[in-house]
């Protein structure tokens, strides 16, 4: 049985190889997006927005690196079964959440619902997955992504609010009719 | 049982990574092309032909830059002007796969009178409309799927225009694949990119793809998903042209997504219909050097 964004994974016959592959790709679709992110803030010269996401490529490249370890460790270079095509936006922020003036508050917002979207996605699996050492893997992945949103929370509460934004810095300024 | 299902020809070995070209899209962040771009690069793995057997054409907009950001080989064309040149590149070279992209006013505007002849002639391409209702590129102007009453830099007190309807356009003349997607839906957008690809013949799909500078925050993706009704859901059946004709009606008005129409049976294409002619005529047509010849002759 599939879970929502995801393509040809049973969840109900993974294996804990798979799993493991499945939880690094997750890491490096979401370390990408945030790469991508990073480059749209700089090209709309948005520096801070974009200091931000490159720290989130950071984390959720050592993140990737520390599954992939893992998954060496225990299964070496067993050839891979589960690829990138297989994965939708499961931890990657949606491209919808980018937005070329945003502050890096609505950065951090966007991340948050990131974190929360990826412990969805574990919170689901781990309901369908029958092999135990599998559980234990979505059950400790769904905690991290739980303490991340923690980290978030308490980032965003050190930000001051935005500003209201009514729109005016981006009108013309008035022409003369005479 | 395997866990993962990596038969083909679902997933084939091509990775999507294989289309993706270094040059970085320069959209407006939060444009829906992005997401359209993945589905695009996701779909072309899924059929796993190399990019060297793919070309990309486009025209003018912002949607019009995709063949840039793929390996394939790629024409960003004239305004307008995606429909004829793709025609002419499946024509000189049958066996590449065709794909065609740009936007609603490049395909239903300037370039409106080349859709009728391209599928009326059922040239094997898919053609991927970025629909997004406005001119984009060019700073908001009202664009041939604006809805009535939509206020821009060239409608200041709202368009008095009905808008053109693109899925009732291309089934009307005989489109045999019609589909709609929107980014809101990333799986389902790539599974019909895909399913679109593979129709042998001429296939549209509509990509609700909303413009994030110019479009309001009703039009944006997380209101499409919001609205978004799969047409599975609604158990349409997509061989039947004439309910995928009602359904069609409701565009603008409701966000359908999935498969309107496709032929159970295909016709011949274009392409397949000149090997024909070509294998029937072997050894009877004048040779190529000799038609200046013969045009001499008669004068």
């Amino acid at each position: 049985m599939t879970v929502e964004n995801t393509r040809a994974i049973d969840f109900e016959t993974i294996t804990l190889m798979d799993a493991l592959d499945l939880a690094t790709l997750v890491e490096q679709e979401a370390k990408e997006r945030y790469s991508e992110f990073a480059h749209q803030m700089t090209t709309h010269h948005n520096p801070d927005a974009a200091r931000f996401f490159l720290r989130m490529i950071q984390i959720e490249s050592t993140h990737e690196v520390r599954l992939a370890d893992r998954r060496r460790k225990l299964f070496g270079d067993t050839p891979k079964v589960v690829r990138r095509e297989m994965i939708f936006d499961i931890e990657a922020p949606e491209y919808d959440e980018a937005r070329s003036d945003m502050s890096v508050r609505r950065a951090l917002e966007a991340a948050l619902t990131s974190e929360k979207k990826a412990f969805d996605f574990f919170d689901t699996a781990v309901k369908r997955v029958k092999d135990e050492g599998v559980r234990q893997l979505f059950t400790e992945l769904r905690t991290e992504e739980e303490e991340h949103q923690g980290y978030v929370v308490a980032e965003l509460a050190k930000l001051p609010p935005d500003p209201a934004n009514d729109g005016s810095a981006y009108e013309d300024d008035p022409v003369a009719l005479d | 049982m395997n866990a993962v299902n990596t038969s083909p020809p679902v997933l084939p070995m091509a990775q999507a990574k294989d289309y993706k070209s270094e040059l970085k899209p320069i959209w407006c962040p939060g444009c829906g092309d992005f997401g359209v771009l993945q589905a695009i690069y996701r779909s072309l793995a899924a059929i796993g032909r190399p990019p060297h057997e793919i070309a990309f054409v486009s025209g003018i907009g912002c949607s019009s830059r995709i063949p840039g950001y793929t390996t394939t080989y790629g024409f960003n064309s004239v305004h307008g002007r995606a429909l004829p040149i793709a025609q002419g590149i499946k024509l000189a070279n049958p066996d590449l796969l065709v794909l065609v992209a740009g936007g609603d006013g490049d395909g239903f505007s300037i370039g409106g009178g080349h859709v009728p002849h391209a599928i009326r002639r059922n040239t094997d391409l898919t053609y991927l409309v970025m629909d997004n209702q406005i001119y984009g590129l060019t700073k908001g102007q009202l664009s041939p799927t604006s809805p009535r009453g939509l206020k821009t830099v060239t409608s200041e007190y709202g368009s008095l225009e009905e808008p053109v309807n693109p899925l009732l356009y291309v089934l009307a003349y005989g489109a045999g694949f019609v589909a709609q997607a929107t980014p809101a839906d990333m799986p389902g957008m790539t599974e019909v990119v895909e399913a679109a690809i593979r129709y042998p013949g001429f296939s549209f799909v509509n990509i609700q793809s909303p413009c994030v500078t110019f479009g309001s925050e009703e039009v944006q993706v997380k209101a499409q998903r919001a609205q978004m009704k799969s047409l599975k859901s609604l158990n349409h059946d997509p061989t039947n042209r004439l309910a995928a004709m009602d359904l069609a009606q409701h565009y603008g008005h409701e966000l359908h997504t999935g498969i309107f129409y496709q032929n159970p049976s295909p016709p011949p294409t274009l392409d397949s219909l000149v090997r024909e002619r070509k294998a029937a005529l072997s050894g009877k047509g004048v040779p190529r050097q000799k038609i200046f010849d013969l045009l001499l002759q008669k004068q």
